[in-house]
């Protein structure tokens, strides 16, 4: 026991200071956790806080458990409906544009059905927490452009909701269409079950678990998101989806704010340990022999997030500079692609997956934050007319 | 003229309200879920990519900062006094508001001094009028500040259950 919690510290102080010198020159923290998981993990020589990732499998799913019910609870459909159609359409071609690319690459990569799907996934949902950092330590709120970024991350936020709740069953069977179709249909029941408890029943489990108390409001929070979590894993419905659905429904509840101050801690330790965990599992080496696959990938999303900020400025009539933002910061990729990473690792899906992800998470993650720092730059390289059209002539 | 002030929701960071000012100028505030708030200002002919100035304040001196600026802080003379006398306890002011749990109850339905361990040692009335020591059957209304007494570390509970 000693040694795991030895450990264990010492995970979570390396990925700390690792995260902190990143900092400085404004890196995000998700990319070093996860390699500050890679360095100490069991692949590389040096220091080695673990042999076996296993040893850490419940405090990281934990994590997962954590980033998902956040993610619930800071969803609103109001948001969605309160952008307007444009954004919802700017959203949409968004998906349209890197999932479906995403879902070609991965057939073309020939590592199987699953793992094209979960590389869609991947490659295709931006990651909302570095997004809103980014737009946060950039100054950017005052920007008009800052409230298409942010809708966009809302429609990607619904879109990764259905996703999850076919990957499971895909990820799970594949033995004949009839099983598979039957389990999508059992996850979508499962989430409609919940979705009428959120709609119905917020009020009550809200009352059920609500006291002055934050002591009791916690455990009784954390507790719930974890049962329904395990339960869903239990009925093959995904953990994940469990806590986004418990998230929802105390979204709708009277502690809300409560709840989200509480949990933000327990969040950033728990999702901290799942991506040094994940960390631990990648050899670099293996990372290194899908550097062509990966470097398509990237180049791929470089460009895809281009069109996608050009063609969003068009739609808006923004300035070019503001193409250049919302191309720059919506490419950044994080904790989506690496939670997907992890649960096709645990369904058991070509090796190559993990490696692949945590390369091309790595790259985007940390390009991302420079890109959009620089965004001044590359706005200088697109002309007036491609955003402004009317006005050049 | 009176300035319109746009409320507009930012998912995933907070609510931010933006200010457009006669002169030209636009002043943002935005409130992070966090409580954290922040301040941009853009003067006269700027750009939003590029803000004057960009200022983070913490809850408090948000607040404190909020209540100079509508001209409603103030120190009040009987607080330097009493602060002389009781040196290591904390003295405070804060004003209800239309929403706080106290406006129009009295100092004993709300059971200040058993619940939230501070004293109203004194009621200033939004006429300009002031109770000192103010009995329990005292009833505090909108606009009132309540002038408390007690523990540091108690404020946040009076600010709680008192002025929400």
């Amino acid at each position: 026991m000693g040694e795991t919690l030895v450990g264990l510290g010492a995970a979570l102080l390396a990925a700390g200071i690792l995260a902190r010198l990143g900092r400085h020159i404004g890196l995000p923290t998700i990319p070093l956790f996860m390699l500050a998981g890679i360095v100490f993990g069991p692949h590389t020589p040096g220091l080695e806080f673990f042999d076996d990732p296993a040893e850490l499998e419940l405090l990281a799913t934990v994590g997962l458990v954590f980033l998902l019910f956040y993610l619930g609870l800071e969803f609103s459909i109001g948001d969605l409906i309160g952008g307007g159609r444009k954004l919802v359409t700017v959203g949409a071609i968004y998906i349209a544009l890197n999932v479906g690319a995403g879902i070609i690459l991965g057939f073309a990569l020939g590592w199987g059905d699953r793992e094209a799907f979960v590389i869609a996934g991947a490659v295709g949902i931006s990651s909302s927490a570095i997004v809103t950092k980014l737009l946060v330590e950039l100054r950017r709120l005052a920007n008009p452009e800052t409230r298409v970024i942010l809708g966009i991350i809302v429609v990607e936020d619904v879109f990764l909701a259905l996703y999850l709740a076919i990957l499971s069953p895909i990820l799970g069977e594949v033995s004949g269409i009839g099983s598979v179709v039957w389990s999508i249909g059992r996850a979508f029941l499962f989430l409609l079950v919940l979705a009428v408890v959120a709609r119905k029943g917020a009020a009550l489990v809200g009352r059920l678990i609500t006291t002055d108390d934050d002591e009791l409001l916690t455990i009784a929070f954390v507790g719930l998101a974890i049962i329904v979590a395990g339960i869903a894993e239990e009925v093959r419905v995904s953990a994940a989806i469990g806590a986004f659905m418990v998230g929802l429904v105390l979204a709708e509840s009277a502690s809300r704010e409560r709840i989200e101050r509480l949990v933000l801690p327990l969040r950033d330790t728990f999702a901290a340990i799942f991506f040094f965990t994940f960390g631990l599992t990648i050899d670099p080496g293996d990372v290194w022999s899908v550097a062509g696959p990966i470097a398509i990938a990237v180049t791929m999303s470089l460009v895809l997030n281009a069109v996608a900020g050009l063609l969003t400025a068009r739609m808006y009539r923004f300035s070019p500079r503001a193409a250049a933002n919302i191309g720059s910061t919506v490419l950044a990729r994080g904790e989506f692609a690496l939670i997907l990473a992890a649960l096709a690792a645990s369904a058991g899906v070509d090796a190559r997956v993990g490696p692949f992800i945590a390369g091309y998470v790595l790259i985007l993650a940390l390009g991302a934050p420079i890109l959009a720092a620089n965004a001044r730059t590359l706005a200088r390289f697109i002309p007036r007319r491609w955003t402004l059209p009317e006005q050049s002539t | 003229m009176s300035t319109e002030i746009i409320e507009q929701d930012l998912p995933g960071i907070g609510r931010c309200f933006t200010a457009d000012l006669a002169d030209g100028a636009k002043v943002m505030v935005v409130i992070h879920h966090t409580g954290r708030r922040e301040l941009y200002v853009i003067t006269a002919g700027g750009s939003p990519d590029e803000p004057d100035a960009v200022v983070t304040l913490g809850d408090d001196e948000a607040r404190r900062l909020g209540s100079v600026l509508s001209g409603a802080y103030f120190k009040p003379a009987i607080v330097e006094k009493v602060e002389e006398v009781i040196g290591g306890l904390l003295i405070d002011w804060a004003t209800v508001r239309e929403s706080s749990p106290a406006a129009g109850h009295t100092i004993a339905d709300l059971e200040i001094r058993r619940r939230t361990r501070m004293t109203v040692a004194a009621i200033l009335r939004a006429d300009g009028s002031s109770i000192i020591a103010p009995e329990p059957n005292e009833t505090i209304g909108v606009g009132d500040r309540l002038v408390m007494i007690g523990r540091p570390e108690d404020l946040e509970g009076f600010l709680r259950h008192v002025i929400g």
